[in-house]
């Protein structure tokens, strides 16, 4: 554990993005490793959810007939004071009484003449436009993210932009083949952008940070607590669990996602592929995410895991991927429970118990009838067999962090 | 106000104010159309969606506002005088209310029958889930739903939250962590849909 004080009472102004870099970093780190803060966060988070599904509401046009008609009756009552102290100028005060009273008046209080008139109604013209601008800046600013430039020409919803754009809720970046840009996630962590892609920006707010990846190649360093920064693609959508990766797509739509640390979910709405460091997994449309695989396997087992999962390569396939499997492929014995049924996942299974025996507990029928919180339990313990080989220290204990 | 004034650089809303402070009505109805929406949903979600009573606070808080304006004396932003004007006229008149019928202060008891929303904005809100959200908001002691409602609605930080309520920063921040935590405990029920609704 990173830190000992537990930060309860922070978490707030650490979602809301109130505390010092320093106060953020040691809140983050110590949140991975403290399950029972971690717990409050979410309670926080829910929190602020259910605060941000209020919208504000539109006062009711008639409110302002109202305060109209209130203030001239107390500018009415305040002169008929005075008009009563000063009886020597009533019949004038009467007349000028009569004027407040007048339909589309403009003026509360005896102030100036033709001139001030003319001032005041250049400068609400002025206000209007400028008051107006400023407000859709301050608003565009905060629903937009800062890109700079770091070689070539990035463009903004087709516009060059220079050192620094910003890049709002529903614009596409796009980068040629000359041209690479950063964006600055929120407060979370960077994007890097490579040549040839197109990207967007679908959400930003303080639960939930989204980029579409229609095209190319980024890579994003994340520095938050799990799932608060999604990127889109074609063919499933990527969570961060903390840290870093780079994801690419190619013009038919698919995808793939190498982790360099922390851990990644690749997932559409009905099945999840869960990536650690240095293991990386393919998508196509139509199929979503593939199982997650570690780049160093054979390549006889990594062509026969992409005819398994994308063309119908079947139980020959299957056979290739199971005997081909080293300890470490263990992630993606796994992953390939939940992806078979019958003779083929027992064969998994006799395979994945052979690599890495069950933990006390974890039963063959368990796994058979895929059982949650034994599948889980099997996988923590397998997950420092993945980790160790491809992970500095460090990354290490990003991983350990996220991944509780 | 000479022309010349429309061209200095002083910030927009400072030369609004000023024109006010002459008496200049154009400049009232500027102000009242910037900020009379988030000045009424404050009140609104303070009073627990009574829309009659948020009206009736708006009114009061602009009335305040353009009979007082010759006392803001440009040391602090307008915007804050304004919201401490705003939590000040809802705290008063709760007070007020609770001399006669006590507010319900805790989520259990029983609610406060209000006017509904108009209907063809509740259809777009998923009401039962907005109604549960507000009641819970209106149960809040008012010093944290204050804090809660000018930080959401009035996009404030909070170093301006503490301006207004004149208190520190970590008292805000304190009020804050405390809001959101009863919030989520007393609508845990509504977690699954919430999260649906992602």
């Amino acid at each position: 554990m990173f830190g000992q004080q537990h930060v309860k009472e922070q978490l707030t102004a650490y979602a809301h993005g109130e505390l010092t870099a320093a106060e953020t970093a040691r809140v983050a780190a110590h949140l991975g490793a403290c399950a029972r803060c971690r717990v409050e966060f979410e309670q926080i988070a829910y929190g602020i959810r259910l605060i941000e599904s209020l919208k504000t509401h539109a006062a009711p046009a008639a409110l302002w007939d109202n305060i109209e008609a209130a203030l001239a009756h107390e500018e009415v009552s305040s002169q008929e004071q005075r008009t009563e102290r000063a009886a020597q100028h009533a019949s004038h005060e009467k007349a000028t009484r009569r004027g407040w009273r007048l339909p589309g008046s403009s003026r509360l209080a005896p102030f100036g003449g033709w001139r001030t008139a003319l001032a005041a109604s250049l400068l609400a013209l002025f206000v209007l436009g400028a008051g107006g601008a400023s407000w859709f800046y301050v608003r565009s600013t905060r629903t937009s993210w800062e890109v700079a430039r770091l070689a070539g020409a990035p463009s903004i919803d087709a516009d060059r932009i220079g050192s620094t754009g910003r890049l709002g809720i529903g614009e596409w970046l796009e980068t040629d083949a000359n041209s690479r840009a950063q964006i600055k996630v929120a407060d979370i962590g960077q994007v890097e952008v490579d040549p040839g892609t197109r990207i967007r920006l679908v959400e930003t707010r303080l639960t939930e940070h989204r980029l579409e990846l229609a095209r190319g190649r980024m890579h994003a360093n994340i520095y938050a607590p799990p799932r608060l920064f999604f990127v889109d693609t074609p063919s499933a959508v990527a969570a961060d669990l903390g840290c870093a990766y780079t994801l690419e797509v190619d013009d038919a739509g698919r995808s793939i996602l190498h982790v360099t640390a922390g851990w990644v979910a690749f997932e559409t709405k009905d099945r999840e592929s869960m990536v650690p460091a240095g293991a990386a997994c393919l998508t196509q449309p139509g199929i979503g995410p593939g199982t997650p695989f570690f780049e160093d396997a054979s390549e006889l087992f990594l062509d026969s895991l992409s005819k398994f999962d994308f063309a119908n390569g079947g139980a020959d396939a299957l056979h290739t991927v199971i005997s081909e499997a080293r300890p470490r492929d263990t992630l993606t014995l796994w992953h390939l429970l939940a992806r078979t049924e019958g003779d083929e996942r027992a064969r998994v299974y006799e395979r994945l118990a052979a690599l890495a025996p069950p933990p006390a507990g974890v039963t063959r029928d368990g796994i058979m009838l895929l059982d949650p919180a034994m599948l889980y339990e099997w996988k923590a313990q397998m997950e420092p067999t993945w980790l160790t080989e491809s992970m500095p220290i460090v990354r290490r204990a990003w991983r350990s962090l996220w991944s509780k | 106000m000479e022309l010349t004034a429309v061209t200095d650089e002083r910030p927009v809303e400072a030369r609004v104010v000023e024109s006010c402070q002459q008496g200049d009505r154009e400049s009232f109805r500027l102000l009242f159309e910037t900020h009379k929406d988030k000045v009424y949903s404050i009140a609104l979600y303070f009073f627990g969606g009574d829309a009659a009573l948020a009206s009736d606070i708006t009114q009061q808080v602009f009335l305040k506002l353009f009979t007082r304006i010759g006392q803001f004396r440009h040391q602090s932003e307008f915007t804050t005088w304004l919201y401490r004007l705003t939590t000040n006229t809802c705290i008063d008149e709760q007070r007020r209310r609770r001399r006669f019928s006590p507010f319900p202060e805790t989520f259990d008891a029983p609610a406060k029958a209000h006017p509904p929303l108009p209907a063809a904005e509740a259809r777009f809100m998923r009401l039962e889930m907005a109604d549960s959200v507000r009641a819970a908001i209106a149960s809040l002691k008012p010093k944290l739903r204050i804090a809660i409602l000018l930080k959401y609605f009035e996009e404030l930080s909070y170093e301006e939250i503490a301006l207004v309520l004149n208190c520190s920063k970590g008292t805000v921040a304190s009020r804050l962590n405390r809001g959101h935590r009863i919030l989520a405990r007393r609508l845990g029920h509504l977690r699954a849909n919430v999260l649906s609704g992602d």
